[in-house]
């Protein structure tokens, strides 16, 4: 066993009554100076009789959103999960705050091996060493939830072991407490408040699901499934006799960045229809089988060559996996159409069949927001790529007009597909769902 | 029948090329508006007061220069699976599902017709020797595409091709449920292949353009079959919920692809009596070598194995369909009884060569 200490490793210490009582405090000065410094500005707006509407507010929602990344970081756990939420509602949040939050990377000091070698050893029912021929102390990353190290098992097999953080599902208690208490504060003090109540509801509800380790096995089963027969996809296998609520041992995968175009040359990649591959594998999962790995970023995809050079594309943490309504397929495929053919009726219907819909029942807002996106295309038009900017746009105008429901399963989808337009671009190539699927 | 504008012109504006007939009544089907209209109670297929003259006068401009015009042989147009017996007797033991699957598969892939508007034209004064003015090549570019994409998939509030199949299929089916499974069987063709160049000595945007062109006329030829399949299927009122609303729209998608047919004929056939220029600007190749190459390659691939992998997709998911059913091997039996026997063409057949007409 690699057993060297880390100088940067944090000794675990189960949270105490000080600990939580302390994250309750950092969480509500945190959320205090969030408030201050908006109401700060429009009594001051107020007093000098000026619109407070109608200041421009990007440099403190900046400010703000630095404010809420740091407190994250420095105290970890839920509230860095929370960020990376907040960093995929575009739909909600202005761009600063979505912009800055969805850097709250899953890169974080590991805690120490002791604390996990406990969790492995309690959830596997005997000691590490009768499992594993080799455990390296120091973990490969260290995220929110989890930590992964490089193993051996006693059968031979390479593997990565990712195991929870003890106590976890108490500093999540902890987190949510003083979030809640913070989102009543806002809604009984803010003029015109956004409700943060059910989005905190649908946050619990997520990463509950998220701390039991076995559904994400389950998710990257499903995926492995729908690509059994694909020879350019791989999913890890699962070692499920070694894999627990809170322990997943799966086969240990390396591979070039599909965003690193020296990396992928270097790898021996032929990088020729490179996203046009990428794309039709993630229009199979959200068009054609409505469930799909909604977190697409690069560090989530390695790419290796098969025996012609053609990219192998290995998806990694099903963690973000999302289940979609029946139809839902069709119905973005019939947006996508309707957009690219400018038929305003049949992208009015698409809409509606994906679950959009604005206060008053009006048309005219689901138009503007289709007509704003499709402003911010390179080429005038909507061809079948989400860019960063078309989204971004998208979602700015969402935000700006009375809508009211705009259904998270297409916000999740449009991010992911932004994501994997990122990719294409990093590499001159498109991101183009259309262009996979003709 | 409408009367074409008398125009011995070769030049036509892009505004002209989409202009449309003075239609008297248009086109609205499944409370769509869709392009097209009425002139004398018929239907007039859109952007065609001058298209049609237009192809029309480049065809007769082979035809006096005594050019061939390209065409594909009847008998390697393989027959629409399953056929009308078939297809029939399948919906008369309520097995909706294949049929609904087919035809919701061919609106969307005649809506992704659109994408021959992306199609990236080659400089014709640097990579054809002779000139290209007044030819429907000069035109590809400046309406010709654009109209066959708004044909295909509509534009704007115009419904195209893609409602008009559904609304086809929604009138003869009576709003059948659409399978789950459509976008999948859709997609199923896995990975794209990397394609080799035919004629490296060409440029890439020159050969491309060539490869799709010949892609689209083979589909569009191919397609044929189809519409007299879907017409007698959908137009059966032993089947039919309203065959004669459902049997007009496929009548009017199937006038409608006639120009589609007629343009690619004949700017193959012009290019085909040409030379062509290499991207060193030096390199000439015949016209009529390289568009026969291209045909035949793609000619062989469309007309053998990929309709026949097709076919045995689409057998599979029929048994699948009635293997639910009560009597299922019974049904089964019956259905494979109707097949009509279609033997495939072999890859090596040396008829599959391109064949020529004269213009």
């Amino acid at each position: 066993m690699n057993a060297e200490a880390n100088s940067s490793v944090l000794t675990f210490v189960p949270a105490s009554l000080a600990e939580r009582a302390y994250r309750s405090t950092q969480i509500s000065w945190t959320g205090l100076r969030v408030w201050l410094h908006y109401q700060t500005l429009i009594w001051w707006d107020k007093l000098r009789r000026r619109d407070p509407d109608a200041r421009d507010l990007h440099a403190v929602h900046q400010k703000n959103a630095d404010l809420i990344f740091h407190t994250a970081v420095s105290l970890r756990g839920m509230l860095v999960k929370m960020c990376q939420v907040i960093g995929t509602r575009s739909d909600i949040f202005p761009r600063e705050y979505v912009s800055v939050l969805s850097q709250c990377q899953d890169r974080l000091p590991p805690r120490e091996f002791e604390s996990i070698r406990r969790v492995v050893e309690e959830d596997l029912g005997k000691p590490i060493g009768s499992v594993f021929a080799e455990f390296e102390t120091t973990p490969v990353a260290a995220a929110s939830l989890a930590q992964v190290h490089r193993a051996q098992l006693i059968t031979g097999e390479k593997v990565a072991v990712k195991v929870q953080y003890p106590d976890i599902e108490h500093i999540m208690q902890t987190d949510m407490t003083a979030s809640r208490r913070i989102a009543a504060l806002y809604a009984r003090f803010s003029d015109n408040p956004i409700d943060f109540l059910p989005l905190l509801d649908e946050l619990q509800t997520h990463l509950r699901m998220e701390l039991d380790f076995r559904r994400e096995v389950e998710s990257a089963d499903r995926v492995r499934d729908f690509f059994s027969r694909d020879q350019d996809v791989r999913v890890p296998r699962v070692f499920e006799e070694f894999s627990t609520r809170r322990i997943i041992t799966m086969e240990f995968v390396t591979g070039a960045k599909p965003n690193d175009l020296d990396e992928l040359h270097a790898a021996g990649i032929d990088t020729q229809g490179f996203m046009l591959r990428l794309m039709r594998i993630f229009n199979r999962m959200i068009l054609a089988h409505g469930f799909f790995h909604a977190d697409p970023h690069p560090g989530n995809i390695f790419v290796t060559a098969d025996e012609r050079g053609k990219p192998v594309f290995t998806l990694l943490d099903f963690g973000l996996s999302k289940q979609l309504p029946r139809g839902f397929g069709m119905g973005l495929f019939e947006l996508m159409f309707s957009m690219m053919t400018f038929n305003e009726s049949a992208m009015l219907r698409a809409f509606r069949e994906l679950g959009f819909d604005t206060r008053k029942g009006d048309d005219d807002s689901l138009l503007y927001i289709a007509r704003r996106m499709i402003s911010r295309s390179d080429t005038g038009s909507f061809q079948g790529e989400f860019t960063e900017d078309m989204t971004d746009e998208m979602f700015d105008a969402v935000r700006e007009s009375p809508i009211v429901t705009v259904p998270t399963d297409f916000v999740l989808v449009a991010r992911a597909f932004s994501l994997l337009s990122g990719i294409g671009h990093a590499i001159g190539q498109r991101g183009n769902a259309l262009d996979a699927m003709s | 029948m409408t009367q074409d504008v008398a125009t011995d012109r070769q030049e036509f504006s892009f505004d002209e090329l989409m202009a449309d007939d003075p239609f008297e009544k248009s086109l609205v089907t499944n409370d769509i508006q869709c392009h097209g209209g009425y002139i004398d109670g018929e239907y007039v297929s859109p952007r065609g007061a001058l298209r049609r003259p237009a192809i029309r006068n480049w065809c007769e401009r082979l035809s006096v220069a005594d050019h061939p015009l390209i065409t594909i042989p009847e008998k390697y147009v393989p027959p629409n699976y399953p056929n009308y017996d078939q297809a029939k007797y399948l919906l008369q033991e309520g097995v909706v599902e294949p049929v609904t699957r087919a035809l919701t598969i061919i609106a969307i892939v005649e809506g992704f017709g659109a994408r021959i508007r992306e199609v990236s034209v080659p400089n014709f004064d640097t990579e054809v020797e002779e000139s290209v003015e007044g030819t429907a090549l000069a035109h590809l570019a400046s309406g010709l595409f654009e109209a066959h994409a708004r044909d295909e998939a509509g534009h704007r509030d115009q419904g195209g091709h893609k409602q008009m199949w559904e609304a086809a299929r929604d009138a003869g089916l009576d709003n059948p449920e659409i399978p789950d499974d459509v976008l999948l069987r859709l997609m199923s063709g896995g990975s794209p292949a990397t394609r080799k160049r035919l004629y490296p000595e060409l440029s890439e945007r020159m050969e491309s353009m060539l490869l799709m062109m010949t892609n689209v006329l083979i589909i569009e030829t191919f397609a044929e079959d189809t519409f007299n399949w879907a017409k007698k299927l959908l137009g059966d009122p032993e089947v039919s919920a309203d065959p004669e609303q459902a049997a007009h729209i496929v009548d009017c998608i199937a006038r409608d692809e006639v120009p589609h047919v007629d343009y690619l004929t004949v700017a193959l056939s012009e290019l085909r009596a040409r030379t062509l220029i290499g991207v060193d600007g030096k390199t000439t190749l015949s016209g009529a070598d390289v568009i026969d190459g291209v045909f035949r390659r793609q000619l062989r691939g469309m007309a053998t194995v990929r309709p026949q992998q097709s076919r045995e997709r689409s057998q599979a998911d029929i048994h699948q369909a009635v293997s639910d059913k009560r009597r299922a091997s019974s049904v089964a039996r019956q259905f494979e009884e109707l097949d009509s026997g279609w033997t495939f063409p072999h890859r090596d057949d040396e008829e599959l060569d391109v064949l020529l007409k004269s213009a």
